[in-house]
């Protein structure tokens, strides 16, 4: 177990590095230039020289990678273009709001997931098998912008039992919570649908069934957790890339996430928190995905890692 | 309650303005929470740090001068008084006594020195550096008079002076704070700053101690509101929904479409404010079949700008005749008179002069190739929505334009290649000189984006900063407002008004003619 941990995470160094590099490459391949954005219309051409320099972009373009990567292992990210905080600091003023947003929608998706999935599992071709699954459909086709207004228009603005926009208290939470969780409790359902239904089929609960196991405590105790082995890897999936932002409902819901640092500072082309955003992202993804992994072990005792 | 037109003052020899007199009539209730809204987070409140000037500055800082909301005229703000020098190389300013910042440290000559020696430091390189122009030296006479030299006569300056780029900072908490000022400023303003929840909220709490408001106030004391806070919400919608449901007490630059309807249920307040923002077509006059003065002649008649301002905004625009909006100073009325008014008949004559004819699909051929150009424009509504009623009133009129969305740094740099054919962007800006950056050759090819170079515009821009006296002044930017309408490298389109609503229980909420929310008087009424 513990070698295999180590040579996991051996494996991310390669990774990071390739993220940081692509990342690198097309912040400076695309047009538009931080300077300018900052020095806007009035800005001399002298002026916008000098803070070139100031800010080391008139390197060559390997110096300021080789410079970006040592500062970087060193957990120095340098300090925003745009707004001239420590990039630690405006990745560290959101990141407890981006977490708690990322857990409640998480849970929101799990919870209605896994009960809509299971219940269309077990009345398999029935009219509620049907009308959870378009409930599922609906989840995730709806769009998020979209779903968010409503959801802002009627529990806002018509009954004002909760609060359009802002992070202050638990009320702030349940709106963006239940946008973001829908959608993937969509995904969630449909593929516990699927998998309980495979399950089902499963010699051992039919020997469970002959046995006069109670069907819910057959459901609960032999189907269910079985069933929850692939789920468990998306809901993994699905959190490591909530913990990235989730830019829109950041948005309709005036939520203070990454989100939102990493959209603005790709429009003001802020090269160093672009940077560390994408990096912080990539490194959350790598170690979520372990943790699945290490999960899965404990859930299936028949994996084995070597 | 707001000038369309502001009045002509800038001072050529003395302007000395007197203090207003105390309206002790009523007594507002005093505290409470005042809650606004805004878009976006300012990047930094250390006004040296920043590309815009935002209301999360004007509420902390004040100026040296300022502008009266009744007769838009400059006034006293931290200094006195102010005399210009003959030559118009040197302002001496008197400055107010007994100000002091939110630090506690005192307001004097050497706080000026030291804000204008930082704004225009070259380790500072401050965006806003720009607005002192030729501004070399600030000296100081005594602790209350500063003086501000210029190597030329900067006639720009007073637009400038009441910018919050140029606010007066506390040099001791320069000192004390350096690289983190901006998330710990200081100025002398009536509210001073609390807490900053990046993309959420900054808060300021009053500043008891303020007793030196300017004389267009009812209150020069301290503000009636214990607190104000700027609530940062990025969606539109749900910027109007919170305020619908009484989260915001202040709603500034409604959307349009909700301002219209706002402003139709007649529930809540509002003013409709000119802006000194400009939206035009830009036309690169070094590109075929655009580099053809008669074809950009004959586009400006296809336009119907009076359309743009009440389609594509609503109505929440006046059509402008000049690249200069009718608030901005420098705009001349007159220029009416030579404005390209929407003329279908003439657009047609001049296609024709040019050497096009009908051809397939209605659209004007010339040596078998259609008239054709396409625009670039943000991805935004607004300028979609413009391009739109551009695209249907240029096909009236046999030429093709299509429409090219970008998002605004892409756009902004890549007219420097100078491949675009033509654009539709905004400027904002209170003083003509802004045309300067647009048409002066100097500034090609990085914001001259229409590559425009005529010896006599660059003449005009240039005596148009060192013409001090107004008058004269004036008379250079009707020339070139004259050239600009003739040459048509921009065909000049709207100019957006500003829909500021409130909630009904705010009383005293006042504008500037600019759109600066003036909050000493403001106050609560339950």
């Amino acid at each position: 177990m513990l070698r295999y941990l180590a040579r996991r995470l051996l494996h991310t160094i390669p990774v990071l590095l390739g993220i940081s590099f692509l990342v690198f490459l097309l912040v400076h391949l695309v047009p538009g230039d931080p300077v300018r954005v900052m020095l806007q219309d009035t800005g001399s051409p002298e002026q916008i020289e000098r803070m070139r320099s100031q800010l080391g972009l008139d390197r060559p373009l390997h110096v300021q990678y080789a410079s970006f990567v040592v500062r970087a292992a060193q957990g120095d990210f340098g300090r925003s273009i745009h707004t001239r905080r420590p990039v630690a600091q405006e990745i560290g003023y959101r990141m407890p709001h981006t977490v708690r947003l990322a857990l409640a929608a998480t849970a929101v998706a799990v919870t209605m997931g896994v009960v809509l999935g299971a219940i269309a599992a077990m009345h398999h071709q029935s009219a509620l098998d049907y009308g959870t699954m378009v409930v599922a459909l609906a989840g995730v086709s709806l769009p998020n912008f979209w779903f968010g207004l409503v959801l802002i228009l009627v529990f806002s603005l018509y009954l004002r039992w909760l609060p359009p926009a802002g992070a202050d208290t638990l009320a702030h939470l349940i709106l963006p919570a239940v946008t973001l969780g829908t959608s993937a409790a969509a995904i969630i359902a449909r593929l516990t649908r699927s998998s309980m239904l495979e399950v089902l089929r499963q010699d051992y609960i039919r020997t469970a069934r002959a046995k006069g196991v109670p069907e819910r405590r057959m459901v609960y105790r032999h189907a269910l957790r079985n069933a929850m082995i692939p789920v468990l890897s998306m809901v993994g999936l699905q959190f490591a890339g909530l913990l990235g932002g989730a830019v829109i409902v950041e948005t309709v819901f005036g939520w203070p996430g990454i989100g939102r640092l990493a959209v603005d500072a790709i429009f003001t082309r802020d090269i160093p928190v672009i940077q560390a955003v994408v990096l912080v992202a990539a490194v959350i993804f790598v170690f979520v995905n372990l943790l699945v992994d290490v999960l899965y072990g404990l859930v299936d005792p028949r994996i084995r890692y070597g | 309650m707001y000038r369309w037109f502001p009045v002509l003052v800038l001072a050529a020899s003395v302007a000395m303005l007197s203090a207003g007199t105390l309206d002790t009539s009523a007594a507002p209730a005093r505290g409470g929470t005042l809650t606004l809204v805004t878009g976006s987070d300012p990047p930094s409140l250390d006004p040296h740090r920043t590309p815009s000037v935002t209301v999360a500055h004007y509420v902390m800082y004040e100026t040296l001068v300022t502008v009266d909301r009744n007769t838009g005229e400059f006034i006293p703000g931290l200094a006195e008084s102010w005399e210009v020098s003959r030559d118009g190389l040197a302002i001496t300013f008197k400055l107010r006594r007994g100000v002091k910042f939110h630090d506690g440290t005192p307001f004097n000559a050497a706080a000026v020195r030291a804000t204008f020696d930082r704004l225009t430091s070259r380790e500072m390189n401050a965006p806003g550096a720009s607005w002192v122009g030729t501004l070399t030296r600030t000296e100081v006479v005594d602790d209350f008079t500063v003086r501000l030299v210029f190597s030329k006569p900067y006639a720009p300056i007073f637009s400038s002076l009441r910018i919050s780029f140029l606010a007066i900072l506390s040099p001791a908490a320069i000192a004390k704070m350096g690289a983190d000022y901006g998330q710990n400023p200081v100025g002398t303003g009536p509210f001073r700053f609390k807490q900053w929840i990046p993309n959420d909220r900054i808060v300021y709490e009053r500043n008891p101690d303020y007793a030196w408001g300017p004389s267009h106030y009812k209150n020069r004391g301290a503000a009636h509101f214990d607190q104000l806070v700027i609530r940062i919400i990025p969606d539109e919608s749900t910027r109007v929904i919170a305020f619908e449901r009484g989260d915001i007490d202040l709603l500034p630059a409604a959307p349009a479409r909700d301002a219209r309807r706002l402003m139709r249920e007649g529930k809540f307040p509002f003013v409709q404010i000119p802006t000194t923002s400009g939206t035009y077509l830009g036309l690169n006059v070094k590109k075929a079949p655009l580099n053809d003065v008669r074809v950009r002649r004959a586009i400006g008649h296809a336009v119907n700008n009076e359309e743009v301002a009440r389609i594509a905004l609503e109505g929440l625009a006046v059509p402008m005749h000049s690249p200069i909006a009718p608030t901005i100073w420098g705009y001349w009325d007159g220029v009416r008179q030579f404005a390209i008014n929407h003329d279908p008949e003439k657009a047609r004559a001049l296609l024709a002069e040019a050497g096009y004819r009908p051809g397939a699909g209605g659209v004007m051929t010339k040596d078998g190739k259609p008239l054709e150009f396409t625009v670039w424009t943000y991805a935004r509504m607004t300028n979609v929505r413009i391009g739109v009623v551009l695209q249907s009133q240029l096909r009236a009129a046999g030429i093709r334009m299509n429409i090219e969305q970008m998002e605004p740094a892409t756009l902004l740099s890549s007219t420097q290649r100078g491949e675009h054919d033509a654009l539709v962007i905004s400027y904002g800006w209170p003083d003509a000189d802004i045309l300067f950056y647009f048409f002066h050759s100097s500034r090609l090819p990085t914001t001259n984006r229409v590559h425009y170079s005529n010896a006599r515009v660059d003449k005009l821009l240039e005596d148009g900063q060192t013409t001090v006296e107004p008058a004269k002044r004036l008379e250079v930017y009707k020339e070139l407002q004259r050239i600009l309408l003739a040459e048509v490298p921009w065909v000049p389109l709207a100019s957006e008004l500003s829909v500021n609503l409130n909630q009904p229980y705010v009383g005293d909420l006042y504008y500037d003619k600019f759109g600066n929310i003036l909050l000493l008087d403001a106050f609560r009424t339950r």
